[in-house]
């Protein structure tokens, strides 16, 4: 009795022509996850199956596929014949040993002799002879025994449904650059946006030697947690220590992060538009702190000229940020207490509604374009 | 690389890797093993607990248990001495005494800390005052780790057992053993010592108790040390220990007045403007700790590396202002100002006079260019 995993995806049942090139990415996305796993992927109508991999690595091979983003639900079944005896004997094997149970039986294969009532009734019937400790529940059962009949003889026997985390298959929705800080939100963002298909590259700013090697470490590890949801990701790491310094020497100081995040968003785009990516995300989330007023996102977004700012967190709470951060296994690399560079220089009352004609006069005291280029000098990629 | 942080761990000696390496290929043996070999090396450790004890004891009246490191023979004489009631230790310990006081607590019994002076001393007067009849245990660490403060021990444990004479002394002598005058007297009951400070090789302590003091094992198994501390001895560890405190003891005057030397010329070459000197000229010349006014330590750690020298420091880049700061520099009364900009600076007798020339020509050029920036 061979087993096997029955992968089921989310939307992609809705698309219509190009339904195939999101089937395609889709199945070439579950092959990364499972690289270096031995295992085979068929596509059956509507869903895939994991087919001819090692019986231990059942568990892992779950695991992996659970995130991949387009899962909706996962089973690892058994590959019978389609006869009632082969059919009941998986059926030992997949259902509770205890508790309320239901039946539900699809028939691919319509000239199976019993239809889908009768075949539920006569397996139900038989477990309930074969264990005396479960009991019949249709409306609302503890296990749900899933018996599919395909047409090419075969019938597939299965448990409970384990679910996965949705969304639409990476790289089929572009590219974005995410603005990753070390911190709870950012990661977050780039979860949101890989969940509906888009590929990632990420840059961090950092400002050695008042930032140190492990604050860096700390973005290397929720670029490589992100990267196992985005299929992999490359991170761009630039220096912004002598920007911060020259605002620190010519501006006001209360300007620090508003002008701080301008020159973010200009390097962050120069460097989305050379890796080919078609907006910029962050992890600002409105209202949260001082520059993430709309005022503050108004100030940073007006500099980013020819491609889109996607806020993917903007109407999240905090808690509901974390919740997030939790369930993507981010949260507790998020939390380690190394200093970012946008608490480096922090003013003690930060503008929170800076005004455009503020801002302006404040960055003219400063060589804008040659403070970018001399950033842009420093710049280091990593492949996660 | 000019090498200042020799209070977190010192080049291995060459001779000592030698040494290891004799043990790690051709002595290899179990030392509690039946067969000649074992045997010989069971026969030779004996010996070499003694020549370790007769540095700062004597092997009469006391026994050394070797351990895996400071942190265990710190952490044995915690959990293990501390009985019902109360104990009493200060808030100049060193982690591996704080944190395990804390657990102590966390498992109810009572942990009182004594406060310091500013030069992170314990203030003696206040220690005495929190110990009773129900205080099992006291522990003070010998030369505080952050600031070099020297603390009188054996004093300390004279005037202990004269309130309490069956409470036990400990102290945490790490940061002492192999490098200041000192002999264990009649009132110190355990000592911890540990073998990467004075070049040996990390992964070696010892707990040196005595011989009618009755504590139980941290660590059951095989037997070991009689019973104290099982586990396979670490014999190329334990011999390279042996090699190092005999070096460092038989030449511990010269070491200390070179060592002073150099910390004397670090005082004056600093300029005065940039930093303010915290280790007050009784402190253990082997530690100097000065606050960078202005500039916190991480920043100043990470330029002075990159231009060719290791330091340490007392404050991290931290979000965590909990965590931003050395719990014994603010017990010392320090304010956060200078709390952010602390350095320790530490020293070996394989130091030299020209490399704390440049380190001082370093800190001083780092830490005027960094202050100018951020002021």
């Amino acid at each position: 009795m061979e087993s096997v995993i029955i992968v089921r995806y989310c939307e992609i049942h809705l698309k219509g022509n190009n339904r195939g090139y999101f089937e395609r990415i889709f199945a070439e996305n579950m092959e990364k996850a499972l690289k270096g796993i031995k295992h085979v992927i068929r596509k059956q109508s509507g869903r895939y199956v994991i087919e001819e991999f090692d019986e231990d690595n059942g568990g892992q091979i779950l695991n992996k596929l659970k995130n991949v983003f387009g899962v909706h639900t996962l089973s690892i079944a058994k590959k019978v014949r389609s006869s009632v005896d082969e059919i009941f004997g998986a059926v030992i094997t997949v259902a509770p040993l205890s508790g309320t149970f239901k039946v539900e039986t699809h028939r691919a294969d319509k000239t199976f002799p019993l239809n889908s009532m009768q075949l539920n009734a006569e397996i139900g019937g038989k477990l309930l002879g074969h264990n005396k400790n479960l009991r019949v529940d249709v409306h609302c059962p503890q296990t749900v025994v899933g018996i599919d009949i395909r047409e090419n003889g075969t019938a597939l026997v299965f448990g409970n449904l384990i679910g996965g985390v949705g969304g639409m298959p990476v790289g089929t929705a572009g590219k974005g650059m995410l603005l990753i800080s070390g911190g709870i939100d950012s990661p977050v963002a780039g979860y949101m946006m890989a969940k509906r298909g888009m590929k990632l590259d990420c840059v961090h700013f950092h400002s050695y030697p008042y930032t140190n090697m492990q604050a860096r470490e700390k973005v290397e590890e929720l670029a490589k947690v992100l990267g196992e949801y985005s299929c992999g990701t490359k991170l761009n790491i630039v220096k912004v220590t002598h920007i911060q310094e020259e605002i620190h020497k010519k501006c006001n100081g209360d300007f620090m992060v508003t002008l701080l995040r301008r020159f973010m968003m200009r390097i962050a785009e120069k460097l989305a538009i050379g890796c080919g990516a078609q907006c910029i995300i962050t992890g600002e989330s409105l209202g949260q702190v001082a520059s993430q007023t709309i005022e503050g996102m108004t100030s940073s977004g007006s500099v980013v000229e020819k491609l889109p700012v996607l806020r993917p967190l903007c109407g999240f709470d905090k808690n509901e940020i974390i919740e997030r951060s939790r369930a993507m296994g981010a949260f507790d690399i998020s939390i380690r207490p190394y200093e970012d560079c946008c608490t480096v220089f922090l003013p003690k009352h930060p503008v929170i509604r800076p005004k455009i004609n503020d801002v302006l006069a404040e960055e003219a005291k400063l060589d804008v374009e040659g403070l970018i280029s001399e950033a842009l000098s420093s710049l280091e990629i990593m492949k996660i | 690389m000019i090498y200042l942080d020799n209070a977190a761990t010192t080049k291995p000696d060459e001779v000592c890797l030698e040494i290891a390496a004799q043990y790690l290929k051709q002595k290899f043996y179990n030392p509690s093993a039946l067969y000649a070999e074992g045997y010989a090396l069971h026969k030779e450790l004996v010996k070499t607990r003694s020549d370790i004890l007769n540095t700062v004891a004597n092997d009469r009246d006391f026994n050394i248990i070797f351990t895996s490191c400071g942190t265990e023979a710190d952490n044995q004489a915690l959990f293990c001495g501390a009985k019902r009631g109360n104990i009493v230790t200060t808030f100049g310990e060193h982690s591996a005494v704080y944190a395990a006081a804390n657990e102590l607590k966390e498992r109810g019994i009572e942990v009182r800390f004594a406060p310091l002076n500013s030069d992170g001393s314990v203030n003696v007067q206040c220690l005495l005052s929190l110990i009773d009849e129900r205080t099992s245990l006291v522990s003070v660490i010998h030369v505080n780790n952050e600031t070099g403060a020297v603390n009188d021990v054996n004093a300390i444990a004279h005037a202990v057992k004269a309130i309490n004479i069956r409470a036990l002394f400990h102290s945490d002598g790490v940061q002492a053993f192999g490098k200041i005058h000192f002999r264990i007297d009649a009132d110190i009951d355990m000592y911890s010592i540990s073998a990467h400070k004075i070049g040996g090789l990390k992964g070696t302590g010892a707990l040196i108790l005595r011989k009618n003091v009755h504590i139980k094992p941290l660590i059951y198994g095989g037997g070991q040390e009689n019973g104290m501390r099982s586990g396979t001895e670490n014999v190329f560890g334990i011999k390279m220990l042996e090699y190092a405190a005999i070096k460092r003891y038989s030449c511990l005057e010269n070491n200390l007045n070179h060592v002073k030397e150099l910390n004397s010329l670090l005082r004056q070459k600093l300029d005065e403007k940039l930093f303010s000197v915290i280790s007050e000229d009784s402190a253990s010349p082997y530690i100097l700790c000065v606050a960078a006014k202005g500039v916190r330590g991480e920043i100043i750690l990470h330029e002075v590396n990159d231009k060719g020298l290791i330091i340490g420091t007392g404050s991290a880049c931290s979000s965590n202002e909990k965590k931003r700061y050395s719990r014994v520099i603010l017990a010392c009364g320090i304010d956060e100002e200078s709390a952010d900009g602390i350095l320790r600076i530490s020293f070996s007798p394989e130091t030299t006079a020209e490399e704390i020339q440049s380190a001082a020509d370093i800190l001083n050029e780092t830490v005027k260019f960094r202050k100018e920036i951020m002021e």
